[in-house]
């Protein structure tokens, strides 16, 4: 894909999410981590495809560099999903060449600092179109609106 | 018993929507990253954790060349002194040298004299001696031939018979 811009080579570097918590009650860590490779069990001879597919070991990611922010996936007593953002760390990495996640990036994009994730657009229009669903729980009443999107 | 899954049918015009998203989407971040990589190099020549690092270099680099002159200083002492031992020591061998050189050149000259007039005392025959020499020489002739004995004596002289000389005379032995 020829352009006038060359392409950022990667750095073994990703910021993402990740999961803390406990049961039921997960909390997400926005961090910056080390990314290792997939290592294959080398001795058995079968195709590398296949291998790629079924035989690798866990994917032992490396330490943790930095913290960049933090996710929390329950609604708190607002109905607000809180997340904290450092923007400066977060363009600073993003500027030294590290990837980042799909939520991630779906963040960043809701807070004004990336342009809005297709994904968040295409889940809203994909939202609007299906039926609501069926809930167990009744909708708290607060300060925020009730929930009428049925995908939250 | 076995179940394939169901594919997804998405209608093209929604695909073709997704695409364009999602090439804007990549086209903006491409050129968003590279801002920021530009940012952060301006930032490391002009920011201030920068201008704090040069200003910590400078004093640092003024610090080791202050270091480095007192130790030049230091050195440049011992050194001096060094050279003066040195010196001293060479003209000490010089001096030595010198004189065994004169007792030497003295020695010499006192033995070619001594050679000398060892040479002068033998009896060199000069032009006046030689009718004298020769005469004396005639006179006296010199008679080297002899004969040893298995049992050791000499008999000289070219004319001696064995028995004509008595047996005191007759012992000669070898002389080591």
């Amino acid at each position: 894909m020829a352009s006038a811009i060359p392409t950022f080579t990667k750095i073994g570097k990703v910021i993402r999410l990740n999961k803390h918590g406990c049961t039921n009650r997960p909390f997400y860590h926005i961090v910056v981590q080390k990314v290792k490779r997939k290592c294959y069990i080398s001795h058995m001879k079968i195709s590398i495809t296949l291998k790629k597919k079924y035989y690798t070991r866990d994917n032992f990611d490396g330490p943790v560099i930095e913290q960049v922010g933090s996710y929390d996936a329950m609604p708190n007593s607002q109905h607000e999903k809180l997340v904290a953002v450092n923007f400066e760390r977060v363009q600073y990495w993003l500027a030294q060449g590290a990837g980042m996640s799909n939520p991630v990036a779906q963040l960043l994009g809701l807070s004004g600092f990336l342009p809005n994730h297709p994904q968040t657009l295409i889940q809203s229009w994909k939202n609007r179109r299906e039926p609501p669903r069926e809930r167990k729980l009744q909708p708290i009443k607060g300060i925020a609106p009730p929930l009428d999107n049925p995908k939250i | 018993m076995f179940r394939i899954a169901p594919k997804k049918f998405i209608p093209a015009d929604e695909k073709a929507e997704v695409k364009r998203l999602y090439d804007n989407y990549f086209h903006q971040m491409k050129s968003l990253r590279h801002y920021f990589f530009e940012q952060s190099l301006e930032q490391a020549e002009s920011g201030e954790v920068a201008q704090m690092k040069h200003r910590l270099e400078e004093e640092e680099h003024i610090r080791l060349m202050e270091e480095n002159r007192l130790e030049n200083e230091k050195t440049a002492k011992l050194r001096e002194e060094k050279l003066k031992i040195q010196a001293e020591k060479t003209r000490e061998n010089i001096l030595a040298s010198l004189i065994n050189k004169e007792e030497e050149t003295r020695q010499y000259e006192i033995q070619i004299e001594a050679f000398l007039e060892k040479q002068k005392a033998t009896p060199f025959i000069q032009a006046e001696n030689i009718e004298k020499a020769i005469e004396e020489a005639l006179a006296n002739p010199v008679d080297f031939n002899f004969a040893i004995d298995l049992d050791g004596y000499v008999y000289r002289g070219r004319e001696t018979a064995i028995e004509k000389i008595p047996e005191e005379e007759r012992e000669r032995l070898r002389s080591n």
